[in-house]
């Protein structure tokens, strides 16, 4: 499961080295080839009239010499060579939600054809290409789009490409609503009467949760429903009405998350999610002075650590053939409600002395000193939020065990009740 | 033509309420959706506060809304829809709450439904998928209830009927209970058959579904036969303000930020011939007492347009 930060807001691409520089010092060595910052949105529903500034005036306009986006990407991708940047997903140009454009299918395939090819010589393995739309009728959908990603399945195949689908937003008069690939079923359908036809693996799907966001759906329901078919998936926070992407949990009101992070964890645990995570924060990242982003940076590869500590943590489980817990309250009973079958501590410990010799969900619970015995390849798990605190007693007495730390922010399912506080 | 509808909340009262139907009668509606969920409030349901009303035998229920029957009746007005009170359970509300709301008000609110011979009853489902883990899980639950309810429903002829809701995650809005339309059909059918009648059906909800951006037309034609009852109302797509149809736009062309155009062409795709019913009880309050009927008419004369477009060949392909 790589992560994958987004370049909008962080990267000039006439002047990458900075931003390049501030992504390699936060720890980030995969990037997203994005050729929307050579073709945007705003170019596609202007064709023939230039978005760029005044510096750029003298590059090709890519709306009309698609054939010229290998040329105007190289500078960007040999920047990333030269720094050992991976660029493992790609995202090909779109058009907005509102657009007005209805004509432009022999556009979009010459350059996502051109995308397609500058993937393959880059070694980008994924490719989203997001689903026609504009000016087709709902009924027509389908078969709209299944000639157009066919004909695009000879590139795919010869450059080793895969191209990805993706859910889109319907506009109802500036109401973001749910729009084509948003239904997981009708999705999932997508993706597996195209690699039926294929006759190979050559499509998959990037869910962007994002835009599930902004159509208010039942996230985890989406992940299950279109299972190992999710390839990469575009983590961004937004109120849940207009199109932007900021850092996750950075929307909340009522002191609360107003995004459903908790179903996508569980939905991407569920199925052993192991793909790709793109993290997308070009919003936050435009509003923060430059002086600011090598910070943001840090905090944004931390968050992208932090959901793939999440996502994994069954799997993180699974690498053990034998663990204890720390920790004899609300969390250990949460580990014991739904992974305590699946993965059985030995025992768990804890600091009070009250309750060592007691047991509690069925574990007997023991000193702290009692780790001392246990086999090397053992590992710990802190079930107690004052993680690096135990970690630390743990080492000052001397316990070489593997230490890891077990979260229950997002729990396959929950209790109705918290226990009291023990004294 | 299809009745036209509306809450009885904000204009029939326990005083008089026959004068609330007259109302009705006189503002061009034929039917109403009787808010029976107002007599225990879900505000207060969530503070364990429970008030007395559904202490009362089912003898002492039909007395009190005998004047209410009887109002309706001298209006021209039929129950075409009533609402039960919910929620039915309290995720962290006490044992005995539960067992009251299940034991006691949800029976009788079908012995009320019966009272006014009115077809079809309202349920929410349970929201439980944050504490079950999963939709599938909640639904389970949401099903023991119905399967409890389900026997008396058929031996009085009360179809009950899931709407689609929503949850909240903070200021935000999203998909709760019944927003698969796939889903709800197989939930139907299956529980239907089950009975051999007509035990369950839906209730689409125009402002729930506008909040989580659903496809009215997909939705309504995916349901077909199975669609029961309307909550027609509007919103911003942010807050679940039961609006009059057509107040909200978002951009500077003005036009609505609902789909209307959608909603009727599944309705019409499918052939609904049920009562057009608005839960716009807000706007009632929110306008002056004194434009009241105005404000009436106003929900009813949008009703009538409505209707008017889903006769045959109305509006078959209008503005896909």
């Amino acid at each position: 499961m790589e992560i994958i930060c987004t370049i909008t807001g962080i990267i000039n691409t006439h002047h990458p080295k900075q931003g390049i520089t501030d992504l390699i010092n936060a720890g980030f060595s995969n990037l997203l080839l994005d050729f929307s910052r050579f073709c945007p949105p705003e170019e596609l529903e202007n064709i023939g009239i230039s978005s760029k500034k005044s510096h750029a005036v003298t590059a090709p306009i890519i709306s009309q010499t698609p054939e010229k986006l290998g040329e105007v990407v190289a500078p960007l991708l040999t920047h990333y060579q030269s720094c050992h940047l991976q660029t493992p997903v790609a995202q090909a140009p779109y058009l907005r939600a509102n657009t007005r454009q209805v004509n432009l299918t022999s556009l979009l395939l010459s350059l996502y054809k051109e995308s397609i090819h500058i993937c393959g010589q880059a070694g980008c393995q994924f490719l989203i290409i997001p689903p026609l739309f504009s000016g087709i009728d709902k009924r027509d959908r389908w078969k709209i789009n299944k000639d157009f990603y066919l004909r695009l399945l000879p590139t795919a195949k010869e450059d080793h490409v895969t191209i990805l689908l993706e859910n889109q937003c319907g506009d109802i008069n500036g109401h973001l609503t749910r729009g084509v690939c948003s239904d997981p079923q009708e999705a999932a359908f997508w993706v597996d009467e195209l690699n039926r036809e294929a006759g190979e693996e050559r499509f998959g799907f990037c869910m962007d949760v994002g835009i599930c966001n902004l159509c208010g759906q039942n996230i985890q329901e989406f992940v299950l429903t279109l299972g190992n078919r999710i390839k990469a998936v575009v983590l961004r926070d937004c109120d849940g009405h207009k199109e932007s992407s900021w850092l996750p949990f950075t929307y909340s009101g009522f002191e609360r998350c107003g995004t459903d992070w908790l179903g996508l964890i569980r939905g991407l645990r569920k199925i052993g999610f192991d793909g790709e995570l793109i993290l997308d924060f070009s919003t936050t990242a435009t509003a923060f002075s430059p002086f600011l982003r090598p910070q943001l940076l840090n905090l944004a590869k931390a968050t992208g650590e932090y959901f793939r500590w999440q996502i994994g943590i069954e799997n993180l489980l699974k690498t053990y053939k034998s663990r204890v817990l720390f920790g004899a309250g609300n969390m250990c009973r949460n580990y014991m409600k739904c992974y305590g079958e699946a993965y059985p501590p030995l025992f768990t410990c804890d600091n009070n002395a009250k309750l060592w010799g007691t047991s509690f969900c069925g574990l007997e619970i023991k000193a702290p000193q009692c780790l001392r015995e246990l086999p090397t390849d053992c590992a710990i798990f802190i079930c107690n939020v004052y993680y690096r605190e135990i970690e630390q007693q743990l080492r000052d007495m001397g316990i070489g065990n593997p230490i890891e730390f077990f979260s229950d922010e997002f729990m396959p399912s929950f209790y109705f009740d918290r226990l009291e506080r023990r004294e | 033509m299809h009745p036209i509808g509306v809450q009885t909340k904000n204009v029939v009262n326990d005083t008089h309420p026959e004068e609330g139907f007259a109302l009705l009668g006189r503002t061009g509606f034929s039917c109403a959706d009787f808010s029976l969920n107002g007599y225990l409030l879900n505000t207060s349901l969530y503070e364990e506060k429970v008030n007395a009303f559904f202490d009362k035998s089912t003898g002492e229920l039909e007395k009190f809304f005998t004047p209410h029957r009887q109002g309706a009746i001298a209006a021209g007005i039929t129950i075409s829809q009533m609402h039960m009170p919910y929620p039915n359970y309290v995720p962290r509300g006490s044992r005995e709450l539960n067992a009251y709301l299940r034991n006691v008000v949800a029976p009788k609110s079908l012995a009320v439904c019966a009272f006014f011979d009115c077809p079809y009853l309202v349920v929410h489902g349970f929201k439980l998928a944050y504490f079950m883990g999963s939709e599938e899980e909640e639904w389970k639950e949401t099903e023991k209830f119905l399967d409890f309810l389900a026997p008396m429903a058929k031996e009085m002829g009360i179809t009950l009927c899931i709407e689609n809701l929503y949850e909240g995650l903070g200021n935000h809005l999203v998909e709760g209970p019944c927003c698969r339309a796939e889903k709800a059909v197989e939930r139907i059918d299956r529980m239907n058959d089950k009975y051999q009648a007509q035990v369950l059906g839906f209730c689409f909800d125009t402002g729930h579904a506008n909040l989580v951006g659903l496809d009215f037309e997909s939705f309504l034609m995916t349901l077909g036969h199975r669609l029961k009852v309307l909550h027609i109302h509007d919103n911003d797509g942010v807050a679940d303000l039961h609006q009059i149809p057509f107040t909200f736009t978002q951009t500077r062309e003005n036009l609505p930020s609902t789909d209307w155009e959608g909603f009727l062409r599944g309705l019409q795709s499918i052939g609904y011939q049920g009562a057009l019913s608005f839960e716009t009880a807000p706007v009632l309050t929110a306008f002056p007492q004194e434009m009241k009927a105005e404000a009436l008419s106003f929900i009813a004369r949008i009703g009538h347009y409505f209707a008017s477009q889903l006769l045959p060949g109305a509006q078959a392909e209008h503005r896909r």
